[in-house]
């Protein structure tokens, strides 16, 4: 669950990137995140990962108060996060395998969980044959669902999509929205930002239109593909 | 953290030298060429040091014994003089030996001016080496204050001659070594800021994922770690050779040490442990904090 109350960031440099959004995602939500360069949706994302904090509001994200989260606590927010990141920003020293379980490394996961976890994720997202490979040998859209896999191998309670279709085909992009309709369907809360609005009015659901910094409208919409 | 983890990150430390070997490869010679500069100074200084201690060694306080001093009380001196703490050997010198002694140096003409002399008019002599030659002045006085001795004759000035070099020496050459040490710790956390700069994206990935900052940087760590104790290795063996050859030409060659009549150089064989130690430490060391301090600005993510 996130919510946002009467959340306002204005960075050092004087910009006004979000003023007074109040926001409430709840758990097992799809939410499209729209609006142009410079609305204050990488901002809300960062807000979420406590990559910044709020110059006045409250921001809770599973549980976690963020206004009061301190910095070493940090990794345990964000291990209830998944990510996935425009540019994929798949570890380029490691193998698919590697990438996915690095989470599970991180969270001290037992090695025979990892083992047997692990490759079913990676079997998900149908790149059980590129286990081996390393990032630089796969295509934009594999990476990404690599990406994908590595965001929800910890069954996290919320995956972030960042443009997550930004650097891949646009077939391919439906493809990987679908891959996130499937993992929202088992109760994965999602979040995903997004400039294509193609792709937005196909799926439907519900869309937050952020402009200026100020939620413009936040309302469920139908897709084109629903039957 | 439990032992499979550690394992990973003691894999991934090691796999990341190869993964990253360019990096790898500048730190290592970084690292080996700052242990050979600090490590041969350090060299330079002590083996200077002992040359210096050689000559301290000769110098020599002279204790006159009064002429009616028999047998008994002269032994009985010697084990005074010996209590002196700071007192390092005690040598009897006879007068007969001195008498001798002095003859030897002399002209014919002077000798047969002495040769007829009905008494030997030398005193019997004990002489004495100090242990820490800045208190020679007081030893002596010490030494003065016995009734046996007639008179004592110490080398004071020149003894404070050696003190004053061997301050300027220590502080000289622990300037170097120190200036050494600055300027290697700037050029190596340069070097490992680079090296891990060249990996900022990687650090910041594993952030995302919630990794903790101990976990980011035990690898990273390792590897630094590694990469110095090579380094170490390297720097030990041509320590070995560049030491070894100096040794032989100015010990052996030269045989100067002997001309100066003091202490020789010490010989690797000597300091093979010190200096293996020190490197290894020193190695480690600098290669694991250094690069464990270059990540800290990456974390802050």
């Amino acid at each position: 669950m996130v919510e946002f109350n009467d959340v306002s960031v204005t960075y050092s440099s004087g910009v006004d990137a979000l003023h007074n959004v109040n926001l409430k995602i709840n758990d097992g939500d799809f939410a499209f995140v729209v609006g142009p360069s410079g609305a204050g949706k990488s901002t809300l994302i960062k807000l979420i990962l406590k990559e910044i904090d709020a110059t006045s509001g409250t921001v809770l994200v599973n549980g976690f108060n963020l206004n009061k989260l301190r910095r070493r606590k940090i990794p345990k927010l964000r291990r209830t996060i998944g990510v996935v990141f425009q540019d994929f920003r798949l570890i380029p020293t490691m193998t698919v395998y590697e990438n996915v379980a690095f989470v599970l490394r991180v969270i001290d996961a037992p090695v025979k969980y990892i083992k047997s976890r692990v490759p079913y994720v990676i079997s998900l997202v149908g790149l059980s044959h590129k286990a081996k490979a390393y990032p630089t040998e796969l295509s934009g859209g594999e990476q990404q669902r690599v990406a994908l896999a590595r965001a929800l191998v910890n069954d996290p309670q919320l995956i972030i999509a960042d443009e997550p279709t930004g650097n891949i085909d646009p077939a391919l992009s439906y493809e990987i929205v679908d891959l996130l309709k499937g993992i929202n369907e088992c109760g994965t809360t999602i979040l995903m930002v997004t400039h294509e609005h193609d792709l937005v009015r196909s799926f439907g659901g519900r869309i937050i239109n952020i402009n200026k910094g100020s939620i413009a409208f936040d309302e469920f919409i139908g897709g084109s593909n629903e039957s | 953290m439990k032992a499979s983890s550690v394992r990973y990150l003691t894999g991934q430390g090691l796999k990341s030298i190869w993964t990253n070997r360019m990096m790898s490869f500048a730190s290592f010679c970084i690292i080996l060429v700052s242990l050979l500069m600090v490590g041969l100074s350090v060299l330079f200084s002590i083996n200077l040091n002992r040359i210096i201690g050689g000559i301290e060694g000769k110098s020599e306080v002279i204790v006159q014994i009064k002429d009616d001093v028999d047998k008994k009380d002269q032994a009985e001196l010697r084990k005074k003089l010996e209590a002196i703490p700071n007192v390092n050997k005690v040598e009897f010198y006879s007068k007969e030996k001195a008498w001798k002694n002095m003859l030897k140096g002399m002209t014919e003409e002077e000798k047969s001016f002495f040769q007829y002399a009905d008494d030997n008019p030398l005193p019997d002599t004990y002489r004495i080496t100090v242990v820490d030659i800045k208190k020679m002045n007081e030893t002596t006085t010490q030494i003065d204050t016995f009734d046996s001795v007639e008179s004592t004759k110490s080398p004071t000035a020149f003894a404070d001659v050696l003190v004053s070099i061997r301050r300027v020496v220590a502080m000289i050459s622990g300037a170097i070594v120190l200036a050494l040490i600055i300027v290697c710790m700037i050029i190596i956390s340069n070097t490992t800021r680079a090296s891990v700069f060249a990996r900022r994206k990687e650090i910041n990935i594993m952030k995302y994922v919630g990794a903790n900052n101990r976990f980011i940087r035990i690898p990273f760590f390792i590897e630094g770690m590694v990469v110095g104790i090579f380094a170490a290795g390297v720097a030990l063996l041509l320590t070995m050779f560049a030491y070894n050859g100096l040794y032989s030409i100015l010990n052996e060659d030269f045989k100067i040490w002997n001309i100066l009549g003091v202490k020789s150089l010490y010989s690797f064989k000597d300091i093979f442990w010190p200096v293996t130690i020190a490197y290894a430490i020193a190695g480690a060391f600098i290669g694991a904090v250094g690069t464990s301090i270059s990540i800290g600005k990456h974390l802050k993510v």
